[in-house]
């Protein structure tokens, strides 16, 4: 992991004292609400509902065992004993104290954590996969680009005040498990003909109103380029992109409008004037970053592990568990094993403060202290031995996060919905605590097989419903919470947008009607190996409109 | 209106004046960018100094033929959000060359002129509601940046490098 030098100190330090400062004058009365809100909105820090909720970053999702025994001891020191993970692997509390704002940011700078640029008109917290060092099919690890971009993008002299919030996604694997394409900026670390690491670079991809799926605008770019390249698109994004309507502001809008071919063009006509600037890094710089995210010392084992494959034919759910919820890892004898943060009936991504601390002692006995946060809100121990995965699953049944639901249907994605979020038409998260109760059967979910169900509270798509095989957006009709659904979006390396299926449902039908769903793609598909997102593209939406609207 | 440097309040001796109204011989005006470019023959030789004011989004080709000559360029914040200033300031700095006055106008913040000064600005046209009292307290709040920028303030990364070379220590690994 990288660990912070004496600079990356003196700015958090730096930060906290500012936004304390901040705190004081609007405690004190100094600031009104709207002069302090720009302020807040730099640190993360949103009035909800019926609190303040507070973003913390998680770099590229990779978090220390010391770093989550933290965010365990701020759930209960500062919210309700609980915290939730984030599509953008983060994490929020949402119940949170202005006054005890400041204490809360020193706890987190303490170990080398902050809530820097979680929110507002700036490059947001920079995602990767939650695999990265370890997935075999890995051409370089994306931690390493991801924490130079986390650098270079703090506290951005020029690109602080963009017209809209800026995501960068980056994957170093052709598997896409960071859904780039749905990002602002998706960086693909690549190969080319002459064996050289580069970058893919796809400009433009979002979810919101208009959800596209982002271009490529440059096949390859040589990697000690990265840092003028960017600054060459987010100089065209902040000059050009419109200011005057904030749904039409995310760069998304301007790549549309000028078409991939202009926008290209003028970045590339950019890019060489910046090139020579000196924002490149320094060889030097690159590799001591670089040397932070080495390989750990690994041991020596040679497959199969006997007691692995023991347990497995001992034990019929343990081989469920590990069929959907152990990643191949590189190294022979080891696995990574995703925890699933969605129990029957839980609301998915939280973690109260005693399964975070289990969490963090299980990765310092089993997974060299290494916890990584996925987009799907989930938790990764990335490295376990192949010997102890029984160990580590029956631990995580201690703790209620056992359940072999990996990638099924019951892996919901769901944003904060009503029961938070101040621009909610409907609620999420009961919605996805009914799914997951309808379908909890476990034989059901893996006769079902990979299925993707996502649910956002309104058109934000915080919950990323157009990339989900099943989305569900919730939207008001005449002041009642009534639920759309799509078919067909997914967010990996195949990237599609899911299609308006019909007139939406009301709270009491949604269920019922993903139900219909998916009993359509049972009575529809090939075989049992053809999932639901490959049926649904073989025979379009016909069979389901007809399932759920009868034959019109 | 009070102009204000990094350090404080700031003697100004620029006036606006309007689209018709003549030049005071030897005064140092600001015009708009219509007038500078029907007008530049007659107002580089009757007034003692001229300067320009323009919106953040200008196109800077047309201010490019008197860079040289100008001695205040004043870029108005359409709002607090308008981020175009910072480019605007930086490529009339970095690309173009321009070394004299570069004034912000409009409605921004006192946290934000630390990044306007980092971005080649040199003076603050602000209201009377302004807090000059907290300015020089946000321009301290940081003493070191991860880049570089038109202030030439050396970054973390060339930091970095010179103590690398003086054989400090560097971060361990895991
Ligand atoms: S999708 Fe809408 S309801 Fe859900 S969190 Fe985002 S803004 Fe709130």
């Amino acid at each position: 992991m990288y660990i912070y030098d004496t600079f990356d100190h003196t700015v958090t330090r730096e930060r906290v004292a500012e936004f304390s400062q901040q705190v004081k004058r609007r405690l004190a009365g100094e600031l009104s609400e709207d002069q302090f809100r720009p302020l807040r909105l730099m640190n993360g820090l949103y009035l909800q509902l019926h609190a303040y909720m507070l973003r913390v970053a998680i770099p590229y999702g990779t978090l220390s065992s010391v770093q989550v025994h933290k965010l365990a001891d701020i759930a209960r020191k500062y919210d309700r004993d609980y915290g939730h993970f984030t599509t953008r692997q983060n994490i929020q509390y949402n119940w949170i104290k202005l006054d005890q704002v400041p204490d809360l940011l020193a706890e987190l700078a303490s170990v080398e954590m902050h809530a820097n640029q979680t929110s507002g008109n700036c490059i947001r917290n920079v995602t990767a996969d939650q695999f990265a060092g370890v997935a075999g099919d890995e051409v370089e690890d994306p931690r390493i680009v991801s924490e130079i971009i986390r650098q270079w993008s703090t506290f951005h002299p020029e690109f602080s005040f963009l017209p809209r919030k800026f995501k960068i996604a980056v994957t170093g694997a052709p598997k896409d498990r960071a859904a780039i394409q749905f990002h602002d900026i998706g960086i693909q670390i690549v190969r080319n003909s002459a064996g050289e690491v580069g970058y893919a670079v796809y400009v433009g991809g979002g979810m919101g109103r208009t959800p596209v799926v982002a271009p490529l605008i440059r096949a390859f770019l040589p990697k000690a380029e990265i840092l003028s390249y960017l600054e060459a698109i987010l100089r065209v994004y902040n000059r050009y992109g419109r200011r005057d309507n904030i749904y039409k502001a995310r760069i998304k809008i301007l790549v549309r409008d000028l078409g991939p071919a202009e926008f290209t063009r003028q970045v590339e006509a950019e890019w060489p004037e910046i090139r020579p600037s000196g924002v490149n890094l320094p060889a030097a710089e690159e590799a001591r970053i670089e040397a932070f995210f080495a390989p750990p010392a690994y041991e020596k084992i040679a497959e199969p592990v006997a007691s692995f494959v023991e347990a497995k034919a001992k034990d019929r759910a343990f081989a469920r568990w590990v069929s959907t919820n152990v990643h191949p890892h590189k190294i022979p004898g080891y696995g990574a094993v995703t925890i699933s943060l969605k129990p029957i009936g839980g609301i998915p991504g939280d973690a109260s403060s005693a399964q975070m601390h289990a969490i963090a002692d299980l990765a310092d006995t089993f997974s060299l202290s290494e916890v990584r946060v996925t987009h799907v809100q989930n938790l990764v121990l990335p490295n376990v031995k192949q010997s102890e995965l029984f160990a580590v699953w029956q631990r995580l049944g201690e703790i209620g996060f056992a359940d072999a639901n990996i990638g099924l249907v019951t892996d919901i994605i769901a944003c904060p919905g009503l029961d938070y979020c101040a621009l909610a038409n409907a609620r999420s998260i009961p919605v996805a605590q009914q799914l997951s109760k309808r379908f909890a059967d476990l034989d059901r979910q893996h006769n079902i097989g990979p299925l993707q169900i996502k649910i956002s509270g309104c058109i934000n798509a915080c919950g990323h419903h157009h990339a989900g095989h099943i989305g569900i957006l919730g939207v008001d009709k005449a002041g009642q919470e009534f639920y759309q659904i799509t078919l067909g979006g997914a967010g990996d390396e195949t990237a599609s947008i899911g299609q308006l299926i019909g007139p939406g449902f009301a709270g009491e039908d949604i269920v019922g009607a993903v139900d219909k769903v998916v009993a359509t793609y049972i009575a529809i598909r090939s075989s049992t190996s053809e999932t639901f997102i490959d049926a649904y593209r073989r025979v379009g939406a016909a069979p389901f409109k007809e399932s759920l609207y009868g034959r019109r | 209106m009070a102009v204000v440097d990094r350090n404080g309040p700031l003697k100004d001796a620029w006036t606006r004046i309007g689209e018709d109204a003549p030049a005071p011989k030897g005064a140092s005006v600001i015009v708009s960018l219509a007038r500078l470019k029907n007008e530049h023959n007659s107002l580089f030789s009757a007034a003692g100094a001229v300067g320009v004011e323009v919106a953040s989004d200008v196109d800077l080709a047309d201010l490019e033929p008197f860079l040289a000559r100008l001695g205040v360029i004043v870029v108005r914040m359409a709002t607090m959000r308008d981020g175009r200033v910072f480019s605007t300031g930086r490529l009339l700095r970095e690309r173009y060359g321009y070394a004299a006055d570069l004034r912000a106008v409009g409605d921004f913040i006192p946290d934000q002129v630390l990044f306007l000064l980092r971005c080649g600005f040199t003076s603050f046209e602000v209201g009377e509601k302004f807090p000059v009292e907290s300015l020089k307290q946000s321009v301290a709040a940081y003493s070191v940046w991860y880049q570089k920028a038109t202030d030439r303030a050396k970054s973390v990364v060339e930091l970095r490098g010179e103590n690398s070379s003086r054989g400090a220590p560097k971060g361990s690994s895991s």
